[in-house]
C-alpha cells in the first residue's frame, strides 16, 4: 500500500467510524420531547415587587431555608436569589428592580456541559445539582446565560436548617425551586416569604392552573429568550 | 542512513541540581493542591464570576504546545521527511509530556479532585466538550506512547501508520479544546472560528517551543545540528503565526461589525489590561515581529534571530490562551438586555480577577512535573541523536 492509498483508506474509515458513531448522538441531540404531567414554573410580578423597596425576605428566607453559604466577602457568597436594581440605557430614569435566579430552563446550558451528569433536568422541569456526583469543574457557571450559578468556594459556616443538607465546599449550587418543599406539597420558601406576593409558583402544563392564568392574561417576558433556553420564569412589567 | 539515537548521560552534578529543583517545585504545587482540596479554592483567585483561572489557561496553554511539538515529529513520520527523524522521538514525547501537563492542571483545577477519576467515566455525557475532551486527550496520550514504542523499536510501517493516527487525533483534540470555548453562550466566547484558530495558534507555539527545546538540548548536551534544519522549521513557524493571526482578524472583525456583538468586542480590544496583552503581547511581539524576523531572508537564516522569534512566538501564544479563557470571563453576559444592573448585593458588571500565590505554586508545580519527567526520559530512553543534519543540498 503507498503513501497515498493508504491516507485514502485511513480518511475513509475516520470518516465512516465517525458518522456511525455520531449520528445516534446528533439525532437525539435535535430531538423536541414532549413532556406530558407536571412542569414547575414561575411567574414574578415586578410591579408589585416595587411596593416593598429595600424588602430582602425572599433573599433571607432563601438562605436560610437552603442553608446557602455567606461569607461577607462578594467574590465568594451564594445568592441563589437576588434582587438587583436596573436602570434603562435608553430612557433616562427608568429603573427597576428585579428578583433574579435560576431561570430552570428547558433547555439548560449547565446541565448540556456538565461533563458527569451532575446537573440535570427533572422529569417536572427543575434544574437541581447532585452534589455527590459534582467534580467542581464551574464549566456550569461558565455556560450559564444569567449568572445564576455559584460555587463553594470555602466551606460554609453556618447550617441555618438542620433539616436540610449544607453543601460542602468545591461544588456547584444553584436554585432548586426548593424542591424538598414542592416534593411535600409546599411552595418554594421565597414565594411564601413575598409580602406581597410577587412570586407565583405553578404547574406550568396545567392549562387551568393560576400560573397560566397570570400568564394568560399578563403581557410577559422571560430573560433573554433568543438564546432558546426557555427558561420557565416569567416576568411581568420588566 | 542509520540515526543512531543515543540517551543522555545524566550523572553530572548539573543534571541532579535540575532534578532537585524541579523536585522542589513539584513538592510546593502538591503542598497547595492538598491546601485547595481541604480549604476550598477560595485560595485561587477564582471568584464566583471568573470561575476560570490560571490553570485553565496554562491547560490550553500546554494542549498548544503539544501539538505543535507533534507537527514536528510528524515531519519525519507522515510526510517522510528523513532529515526531521533525529528529533521525532523527542517532538513526540514532549508532545505527550506536555499533554499530560495539560491533564494536571485541569485535575488540579478540579472543586473535587476525589471525584475526578470515578464520576467523569461512570457517567459520562457525550454532549458535554469537557466529557468529551478527557476522553481524546487521555487516548492520545495512550497512541502516544505507541508511537513512542513504534519509533524506540524502528518499526517502520507502525511509525507511518501512527503517526498520521496521532496527527488527526490531535487536530480532532484541539477543534475539541477549542469547542470547550467557542460552543457555550458568552459574548466573547461563542465563536464557531474558536476552534480552528485555536489549532492554528498551537501550531505555531509548539513549532516555536520545540526550536527552543531542540536548540538548548543540542547545544547543552554538546550535539552537532546543520543549522538549515531549523531554518526550515523557522519559515514553518513564520507560516503557522500567519494563518493564526488571520483568524484572530476576522473573529474580532466579525465581533466587531455585529451591533450586538460590538460592545463585547470593544471591550476586548480596547477594554483594559487584556487589551494590552492583545496589543502588544500577541499581535506585534507575538505574532508581527516575528513573522518578519523569520520571513526576511538575512533574520530568517540566522539562529539567534530564529530563537528570538520562538520565544516571542510563544509568549505571544501564551497571551492569546489568557485573552481565550479571561475576557470572556470578566465581560458580564447581559442578563437583561438594553438595562444596566446598577445596584446587586453580588459582583455584576466588568469584575477583576488577579492570580494568587497558591495558583502559582499550582502551575510550578505542573511545570516541575513535566521537566522531570522530560530529562529522566531522556536518561532512560534513546530520544535524540548525537548528530543532525541535512540529507541533501537544496
Amino acid at each position: 500500500m503507498d503513501r497515498r492509498e493508504f491516507l485514502k483508506t485511513g480518511a475513509a474509515i475516520s470518516a465512516g467510524t465517525a458518522c456511525i458513531c455520531g449520528l445516534p448522538v446528533m439525532s437525539a441531540f435535535g430531538q423536541e420531547t414532549e413532556e406530558s404531567g407536571t412542569k414547575w414554573g414561575m411567574v414574578i410580578d415586578l410591579k408589585k415587587c416595587a411596593r416593598e423597596q429595600g424588602c430582602t425576605d425572599c433573599m433571607d428566607a432563601c438562605r436560610k431555608e437552603n442553608n446557602v453559604a455567606y461569607h461577607n466577602d462578594p467574590r465568594w457568597d451564594i445568592y441563589w436569589i437576588r434582587k438587583v436594581t436596573i436602570k434603562n440605557k435608553q430612557v433616562p430614569g427608568l429603573e427597576k428592580t428585579v428578583p433574579l435566579l435560576c431561570n430552570h430552563c428547558d433547555k439548560p446550558p449547565c446541565a448540556l456541559v456538565c461533563p458527569v451528569q451532575a446537573t440535570y433536568k427533572r422529569a417536572d422541569g427543575i434544574v437541581i445539582v447532585d452534589h455527590h456526583r459534582c467534580i467542581g469543574c464551574r464549566y456550569c457557571m461558565v455556560a450559564c446565560p444569567y449568572n445564576a450559578r455559584f460555587f463553594n468556594y470555602k466551606e460554609n459556616p453556618d447550617w441555618p436548617n438542620r433539616e436540610y443538607p449544607k453543601r460542602s465546599h468545591g461544588v456547584a449550587e444553584s436554585c432548586t425551586f426548593c424542591t424538598h418543599l414542592v416534593d411535600g406539597g409546599e411552595l418554594p420558601a421565597c414565594v411564601q416569604a413575598c409580602p406581597q406576593k410577587a412570586l407565583q409558583f405553578g404547574n406550568l402544563n396545567d392549562k387551568d392552573s393560576d400560573i397560566i392564568n397570570v400568564i394568560r392574561k399578563n403581557p410577559v417576558k422571560r430573560l433573554r429568550e433568543g438564546l432558546g433556553t426557555e427558561p420557565k420564569v416569567y416576568y411581568i412589567g420588566l | 542512513m542509520e540515526i543512531k539515537f543515543e540517551k543522555i548521560e545524566g550523572n553530572s552534578a548539573m543534571f541532579y541540581l535540575w532534578s532537585a529543583a524541579l523536585a522542589i517545585l513539584v513538592l510546593g504545587g502538591v503542598y497547595s493542591t492538598y491546601l485547595m482540596y481541604t480549604h476550598g479554592i477560595y485560595l485561587s483567585g477564582m471568584t464566583n464570576r471568573i470561575p476560570w483561572g490560571l490553570q485553565i489557561v496554562l491547560a490550553v496553554f500546554y494542549i498548544g504546545l503539544s501539538a505543535g511539538s507533534l507537527v514536528t515529529s510528524s515531519l519525519y513520520g507522515v510526510f517522510g521527511k528523513l532529515e526531521y527523524k533525529p528529533f521525532a522521538r523527542l517532538a513526540a514525547y514532549l508532545a505527550m509530556l506536555l499533554l499530560i501537563g495539560a491533564l494536571l492542571s485541569i485535575l488540579t483545577d478540579q472543586g473535587r479532585i476525589d471525584r475526578v477519576l470515578i464520576e467523569p467515566f461512570s457517567h459520562f455525557n457525550p454532549l458535554s466538550m469537557f466529557s468529551i475532551n478527557p476522553f481524546l486527550y487521555i487516548s492520545y496520550v495512550l497512541i502516544c506512547v505507541i508511537y513512542l514504542w513504534a519509533m524506540l523499536n524502528e518499526k517502520e510501517k507502525w511509525t507511518k501508520i501512527i503517526a498520521l493516527v496521532v496527527v488527526l487525533w490531535a487536530i480532532g483534540l484541539h477543534s475539541g479544546t477549542g469547542a470547550i470555548f467557542g460552543f457555550v453562550p458568552r459574548e466573547l466566547y461563542a465563536s464557531p472560528l474558536l476552534p480552528p484558530g485555536f489549532v492554528a495558534a498551537a501550531l505555531s507555539s509548539g513549532t516555536a517551543f520545540m526550536i527552543l527545546v531542540i536548540l538548548a538540548l543540542f547545544k547543552v548536551t554538546k550535539r552537532t545540528l546543520d543549522p538549515r534544519l531549523i531554518h526550515w522549521i523557522g519559515r514553518l513557524l513564520a507560516v503557522f503565526i500567519i494563518v493564526a493571526l488571520y483568524f484572530i482578524f476576522i473573529e474580532n472583525t466579525y465581533r466587531f461589525y455585529q451591533h450586538e456583538s460590538r460592545h463585547a468586542a470593544h471591550f476586548f480590544l480596547f477594554g483594559g489590561f487584556h487589551s494590552v496583552l492583545f496589543w502588544v503581547g500577541l499581535i506585534t511581539i507575538g505574532s508581527i515581529v516575528p513573522a518578519i524576523i523569520l520571513f526576511r531572508e538575512k533574520t530568517g537564516k540566522s539562529i539567534s534571530w530564529i530563537v528570538a522569534a520562538a520565544v516571542m512566538c510563544v509568549f505571544g501564544v501564551m497571551c492569546e490562551r489568557y485573552l481565550i479563557v479571561l475576557p470572556g470571563l470578566i465581560f458580564p453576559p447581559e442578563i437583561l438586555p438594553g438595562w444596566q444592573i446598577v445596584q446587586s448585593p453580588m459582583e455584576e458588571g466588568i469584575v477583576a480577577y488577579s492570580i494568587s500565590f497558591a495558583e502559582i505554586a499550582q502551575a510550578l508545580g505542573v511545570v516541575g512535573l513535566i521537566g522531570l519527567l522530560f530529562i529522566w526520559g531522556m536518561k532512560f530512553m534513546k530520544l535524540v541523536p548525537k548528530e543532525a543534519k541535512m540529507l541533501a543540498e537544496d
